[in-house]
């Protein structure tokens, strides 16, 4: 058996073809090309799926002025990146059926929010039967401690006639709709739970009022 | 060996300059990229299994599975599960469809209240709220896995059609219940209708 193994009548004779240059290298070489392949695809695959669960990429953002919800955060369709970000923070995310929630780091001028400003939040919100509104620091944390009241809702709000509204975000306390936050916080978000909102089926998305966020006095 | 390391240092430039060298050196930047990208798919498909933190395994510290827990006031500092709005009260329960399908009741009082069921990774499988439920502000809902629904379905218990029947292949997982905390005097109601909520197997 061995012996007609080596003595192959059809390659008998014929020279080797010459091996290219790039498979003709030192075991070595090898090993040290192996060892480059592995710590790029470690640096690489660890450091950014760190990054991309760490804060996830906003697939299928939906942005309203300065607010931005991610409709399918809360659906079958999560995207992996935000199923990941949820499942390692264990935060509960408001399902489809339940609401809809907007996050605003940024004032409506684009600027980031500050927890040592003032902020008025004003106009309408979008449609939906009971909304509330509450402020969070960078890592999502509710901020407004010491106070009786940690936010604000629809269904307790000083409106003008015309149905718009006005609240002033501020650590200390403010006559009208007074939004608590915290002086002391790291970073300032701004969080909108709209419940029951058509918003979430993802239809009618063009020309909803959203609240603009202005910045008043800052300490 | 000194003879034989400056042999290898005064080779370099020429190496250098070999174009195989380069066209390697991309090709090998390139498997270290298509490797990185597979690490990447793997970890992030991965977490949420893995993860000791979820919302799933801190409900277990709020009491025993199979029955609605009341969660402690969502306040500053003292948030039983990060993201909860401070505004509502909530109750959760966690289920394991291996023992059987579950039913969850609840009759909560308006004007708002939701229902969410997520599976042990963080994902919303079903929900909807007071107004979605379609069944006068109550709650009657039916998890079970699609192997029980077929012999459900040989033998159909009374009221099936009434019920809200929400099939997955999730099987471990908990429900959530919100209201909404709006008046003070309501309160002690949505306490005892939740304190009522059942979630227990068929």
């Amino acid at each position: 058996m061995t012996l007609a193994l080596s003595h192959d009548p059809e390659t008998d004779g014929l020279r080797p073809d010459r091996v290219p240059s790039i498979l003709r290298r030192r075991r070595r070489a090898l090993a040290l090309d192996l060892a480059i392949v592995i710590a790029i695809a470690m640096s690489v695959g660890f450091s950014s799926a760190y990054l991309a669960v760490e804060r996830a990429p906003a697939f299928g953002a939906l942005r309203l002025g300065a607010w931005e919800a991610r409709p399918r955060q809360g659906t079958r369709d999560a995207d992996p990146y935000s199923t990941a970000t949820h499942a390692r923070t264990g935060r509960v995310p408001l399902a489809g059926g339940e609401g809809l929630m907007f996050l605003a780091e940024t004032d409506s001028d684009g600027n980031t929010l500050s927890p040592r400003c003032d902020y008025e939040i004003s106009g309408q919100a979008a449609p939906a039967r009971l909304w509330t509104l509450v402020a969070l620091d960078r890592e999502m944390r509710l901020v407004a401690d010491g106070s009786p009241r940690s936010g604000v809702d629809s269904r307790h709000l000083l409106r003008r006639a015309n149905g718009e509204f006005v609240i002033t975000a501020a650590p200390r306390a403010r006559p009208g709709n007074w939004l608590p936050t915290s002086g002391t916080a790291r970073g300032l978000v701004l969080a909108l739970r709209l419940y029951d909102t058509p918003l979430t089926t993802g239809t009618g998305v063009a020309n909803v009022p959203m609240p603009e966020i202005r910045r008043g006095l800052c300490r | 060996m000194s003879a034989r390391a400056r042999k290898t240092f005064s080779s370099l430039p020429l190496r250098a300059l070999d174009g195989m060298v380069v066209v390697r050196m991309l090709l090998l930047l390139l498997a270290g990229l298509f490797l990185g990208g597979i690490i990447h798919i793997a970890i992030v498909l991965g977490v949420p299994g893995q993860v000791p933190e979820s919302a799933y395994a801190r409900v277990a510290a709020f009491g025993p599975d199979g029955v609605f827990n009341r969660l402690p006031d969502v306040e500053a500092g003292a948030e039983p599960l990060p993201m909860l709005d401070p505004m509502m009260l909530h109750a959760a329960c966690r289920f394991d469809l291996g023992e059987g399908p579950l039913k969850i009741e609840a009759a909560l009082p308006p004007p708002f209240w939701s229902f969410a069921l997520f599976d042990a990774g963080g994902r919303a499988i079903y929900s909807l709220n007071d107004r979605t439920s379609g069944a006068g502000g109550r709650l009657e809902v039916l998890v079970l896995t699609t192997e029980q629904l077929s012999v459900l379905r040989e033998n159909p218990p009374e009221g099936l059609e009434d019920l809200i029947v929400i099939e997955t292949d999730a099987l471990h997982g908990y429900a959530l219940l919100r209201a909404f905390d709006g008046e003070p005097l309501l309160r002690e109601r949505i306490e005892t209708a939740m304190a009522q909520a059942t979630c227990r197997r068929l």
